[in-house]
């Protein structure tokens, strides 16, 4: 019994990180400190693992000139102007009202309320929408992490209670966007590095759809 | 890629907590608190019963500034309607208005500060933060003031008004900065140059509530105007329930036109022979009122008797009989006559002027004209008739004025070019940067604002903006990528109006002034950021500080400091009402035929003219040397103005409030034209360059239309959905000429450039013209407006709408084949002036 719940906190908390390296990717031009701990050993190997080489993704460059190009490379996808890829949901979700495609349309709301129905807030200094892709993902580190802690403390409700949000928020929000998202993302990159995320981003995502759909939680 | 599995999704994992451990991303978190999923957070079902809240504000699609509710729901503005408590708007916008919703969602709006990192034009940015715009932003502003050199910053806007303008005027007086830059010459600046040499103030109102006659010229009230709403529903309101009369001069059969009694097509720029032409049947068939008179100097002399002014107006006006102005404007002479008659016999009338009359060559003396006409009539600031405008009177907070504070003098025109720039040459401002003989700013920033669109020749404006080696630092604030800030080096976001803060002050159509204030609907979309809020921020950075610290705190002020608004509640009172005005107030009338007291300290009368002026505020030396200069050659005497005296009385008559150096008297004879050899009485001048026009060519002119402004609402789905596409308006006969059909291609072409369009074939125009609209052909600004889709999904391409954009049609702006001619007298760009050929293409 100790062993599966060890087991499961280790996943959930393996997940929390996995989501808060993605909000990391998507939230803002990486910086000089990001690049770097990309191009540990430990990140190396562990991307190296799923066919993703850092030395190509982050060419051997002054660390101020790689920051600067992956910033321009940053705005050109997602700040714009003229034509970007909106790193917001409502504007890639399609539904029955045909309301997708708005700014601060109605999966904007959604996600707010549905974040803030969490107890969470969003950060007085946050500007972004908010259902910035990077929001969303940090949600679900915060999700998953106090499912790891639930497990852990033995609160087996809390952590299924849990467990079973963010299977809705996965659900109701992320498997309906953030695939989309990331295919324009990786038609459209100029440099691998955005291109490389994004598959990962999209293989986390259905790699998800697996650990939501196992019976689990015994 | 390979497929990601249970192994290599824990090492990933692993990875990622190390570096989440070390800080990645850690201090630009989006969420705050923590998880109370169990314990008891919200409602998770809170998708039902949501609450819709109704927030007063006011609207700034255009300048009319309607007062609004807007309606928000989860954090998103929904809806926008009238102010049911308005006197001004009565509760009604326009569709302008409620398209303000689109300015907030629109997908392409600019979201965080950029920095150009490609050449200009080159559309290549880099997100930055505001931090580092404004730091680099306010080095070089102080490099500039501390090298006793602050005006070659120069700033130039398009809208900024009431509170917007009273926050860049103090934040660049602190700064010291005179070289601001403004847009009225595009818009109507010689009508009031030709007001403010009369009643020394300008913005008249027309007292439709009271009214029993309308004669317009050229203004397209019915559709727009700068005060719109309020007007448009008073004057149809007159029409519907009294049966008031209403005369349409205008070259183009507009909405206005064609719900009048009648349509006058006349040619254009000659509203000025028919004004002259009514003025001459008035006083020649006796029908003039005499009650004005006193108060009218109409030759030299100041205190000519009522019989000497009378025949001197008749002498004046002699060769402008009907006969000549028929044959100037087409217009029958006998229908002139007629509606001279009506006019003079009314109890009460209006004499509506704007652009259509204006912004031609001498359209300053146009306006002068009509004041006349208005004046001989009895029908100046009298109800029912042309009043001076009545707006809200705000005291703000002041801040500190630099020590040193210059100005480059490229705002006015040429030398000798205007002689009377009280409103500033905004459409020479590049063409004189390009010049540069007259100092170039070496930062220039602009603000609601579009001048490689709005201006005569602008893709003239386009490439002096595009070359760095003539400014070398361009800012732009913005909602939009436009024909402009895509030459700017750094990009500011702006908010919206329905984001941000602000008092407003626009002239009630009713005289009782109405205060309104305008407050964000919604939390600022990204990082969009109030100009207001950014003065203060960029003063501390340069080293100076401001009396207030962002707009809202200058819009609480002001409403803590303003007489009647503070004693109604102040700002509290005004965030939950939207609007005040005094519920004991009457209509201001008459404000000319004021008694003043003149026994005051330091009051003298000039005998030469009869003003009653103080001598000490004037800043003379004793009474005795300020009674031997007088009161016109005293520098900074009309600051002093006290009344006028006509008989034995001292009025307050019209005071000089303006640039012009005047007396109390409507200066019908203005010394100050004289001195500038312009014609001293209001005359008609035929356009030069209509004289001497080849037997092909046309006057191009344009127009306004009900759904668009000029700049600033292209990309507004829901009105580029009405109106996206402007033909060329022409005459049957006149494109018989040319063999052109209706929906021909067809080709403008000036001696400033050309343009290819189609053509609308329609006896709504006079024939000789041609007329096409100035809101559309942008080349920027989003999907709605160029019709240019992203090339991927994302921004505008994604909003749902633009699945549903059945049109393909983008229309074209006539600035490309539109010299920046301007009015010598008032600055106005000429319009409605230039010649051009059109051929069918």
């Amino acid at each position: 019994m100790g062993n599966v719940r060890n087991d499961q906190a280790d996943m959930a908390q393996a997940r929390s990180n996995v989501y808060g390296l993605l909000a990391s990717v998507f939230r803002a031009e990486p910086t000089t400190d990001f690049v770097n701990l990309l191009k540990s050993p430990e990140m190396s190997d562990a991307v190296a693992g799923l066919g993703i080489s850092i030395e190509q993704i982050l060419p051997d460059l002054p660390e101020d000139k790689l920051a600067e190009d992956l910033a321009v490379e940053y705005t050109r996808l997602f700040i714009g102007p003229g034509s970007r890829i909106s790193p917001y949901e409502s504007i890639h979700v399609e539904n029955e009202s045909n309301s997708s495609g708005e700014f601060w349309g109605k999966q904007t709301a959604e996600v707010k309320v549905f974040i803030e129905a969490a107890g969470l807030k969003y950060a007085d200094d946050y500007v972004e929408l908010p259902d910035h892709v990077s929001a969303e993902m940090e949600f679900m580190q915060r999700l998953a992490s106090f499912e790891s802690k639930s497990r852990r403390e033995g609160k087996n409700e809390d952590a299924m209670f849990c467990k079973g949000i963010q299977k809705r928020f996965y659900d109701e929000h992320l498997s309906k966007w953030i695939p989309q998202f990331c295919e324009k993302i990786i038609d459209r990159s100029e440099t691998p590095f955005f291109k490389e995320m994004a598959e990962l981003t999209r293989d986390v995502i259905e790699f998800e759809r697996e650990n939501f759909s196992k019976k689990s939680d015994a | 890629m390979t497929k990601m599995n249970r192994r290599k999704f824990m090492t990933l994992a692993s990875a990622s907590g190390a570096a989440l451990a070390a800080g990645v991303g850690g201090s630009r978190k989006a969420l705050a608190g923590s998880v109370k999923i169990v314990e008891g957070g919200k409602d998770f079902s809170p998708t039902t019963g949501k609450e819709r809240q109704a927030i007063p504000t006011t609207c700034w699609q255009c300048v009319t500034r309607d007062s609004m509710i807007g309606y928000v729901e989860d954090g998103r503005l929904v809806k926008l309607e009238g102010h049911p408590d308005s006197i001004r708007t009565l509760g009604k916008i326009c569709a302008k208005g409620q398209a303000g919703v689109n300015q907030v969602y629109f997908p392409d709006r600019i979201l965080h500060p950029l920095k150009r990192v490609g050449k200009r034009g080159e559309h290549k940015w880099k997100r930055i933060s505001w931090d580092e715009a404004l730091t680099e932003i306010a080095g070089k502003l102080k490099e500039l003031r501390d090298a006793g050199t602050p005006e070659l910053f120069m700033y130039q806007y398009g809208r900024h008004k009431a509170s917007q303008a009273a926050t860049m005027y103090d934040f660049m007086s602190a700064y010291g900065t005179g070289t601001i830059g403004n847009h009225t010459s595009v818009c109507e600046a010689s009508k009031w140059v030709g007001q403010e040499s009369l009643w020394g103030g300008m913005y008249d109102n027309w007292d439709y509530d009271n009214t029993d006659f309308v004669v317009n010229f050229g203004s397209n009230n019915f559709e727009t105007h700068t005060n719109h709403i309020p007007t448009s529903q008073r004057l149809i309101r007159a029409k519907v329930d009294r049966g008031v009369p209403l005369y349409v001069f205008d070259v183009r059969l507009t909405n206005t036109a064609a719900k009048a009694d009648e349509w006058l097509p006349l040619k254009p720029g000659t509203d000025g022979a028919i004004i002259m032409a009514m003025t001459n049947v008035i006083m020649n068939e006796g029908l003039f009122k005499k009650d004005h008179l006193k108060f009218m100097r109409v030759t030299k002399e100041f205190n000519a008797t009522e019989d000497q002014k009378i025949a001197a107006i008749k002498e004046h006006v002699a060769k402008f009989t009907p006969e000549f102005a028929e044959k100037e404007s087409g217009v029958p002479a006998d229908k002139i006559r007629e509606i001279a008659r009506g006019f003079a016999k009314a109890k009460s009338a209006c004499l509506v002027t704007y652009r259509g009359a204006v912004k031609h060559y001498y359209g300053a003396d146009t306006e002068r004209g009509a004041m006349l006409l208005a004046a001989v009539t009895n029908n100046l600031d009298q109800p029912g008739g042309r009043v001076m405008g009545v707006g809200a009177g705000w005291s703000h907070p002041k801040s500190k004025k630099a020590a040193v504070s210059k100005a480059l003098h490229i705002k006015d025109g040429f030398p000798g070019e205007v002689a009377f720039p009280t409103h500033h040459v905004s459409h020479q401002v590049w063409p004189m940067i390009k010049d540069g003989h007259h100092g170039r700013p070496k930062v220039y920033w602009w603000s609601c604002y579009n001048p490689a669109f709005i201006n005569g020749d602008n893709k003239g404006v386009s490439a002096l903006m595009k070359d760095e080696s003539i400014i070398p630092f361009q800012v732009c604030t913005t909602i939009v990528y436009d024909e402009s800030s895509q030459y700017a080096d750094i990009i500011l976001p702006d908010v919206t109006y329905l984001e941000r803060w602000d008092w407003e002050d626009m002239v009630s159509a009713n005289q009782i002034a109405e205060f309104s204030i305008r407050q964000p609907l919604v939390k600022p979309l990204g990082e969009a950021r109030c100009q207001g809020d950014v003065w203060p921020e960029l003063a501390k950075r340069i080293g100076f500080e401001l009396a207030w610290n962002g707009k809202e705190d200058f819009v609480r002020q002001s409403c803590e400091m303003t007489p009647g608004v503070k004693e109604a509640g102040g700002f509290e009172y005004m965030k939950k009402a939207g609007v005040w005005h005094d519920p004991n107030a009457k209509p201001n009338f008459g404000f000319f035929a004021k008694e003043v007291d003149v026994s005051g300290d330091g009051v003298i009368l000039d005998t030469e003219t009869g003003v009653y002026w103080n001598w000490k505020k004037a800043g003379s030396k004793s009474a005795d040397e300020a009674k031997k200069v007088g009161y016109l050659k005293t520098p900074g005497a009309k600051g002093a103005y006290v009344a006028q005296k006509i008989g034995d009385k001292a009025y307050l008559a019209y005071p000089p409030n303006t640039k012009f150096t005047k007396t109390g008297l409507l200066d019908f004879y203005s010394d100050n034209f004289a001195s500038k050899g312009l014609p001293a009485f209001p005359t008609y001048t035929p356009i030069p360059e209509h004289q001497k026009m080849a037997a092909d060519e046309l006057i191009m002119t344009t127009y306004k239309i009900a759904v668009h402004t000029h700049s600033r609402t292209a990309h507004c789905k829901w009105l580029a959905e009405i109106k996206h596409d402007n033909p060329a308006w022409i005459n049957p006969k006149t494109a018989g000429e040319r063999g052109i059909k209706n929906g021909d291609p067809i080709k403008v072409t000036s001696h400033v450039g050309e343009f290819a369009t189609t053509a609308y074939v329609t006896e709504g125009i006079v024939p000789g013209v041609v007329a096409i609209s100035h809101h559309l052909g942008r080349q920027h600004s989003g999907i709605y407006g160029s019709g240019k889709p992203s090339p991927v999904s994302g921004g505008a391409e994604a909003d749902s709408d633009a699945k549903n954009m059945w049109w393909k049609k983008h229309g074209v702006h006539p600035n490309v084949a539109m010299p920046n001619w301007s009015d010598p007298i008032g600055g106005s760009q000429r319009w409605f002036d230039t010649p051009v050929k059109v051929v069918k293409a």
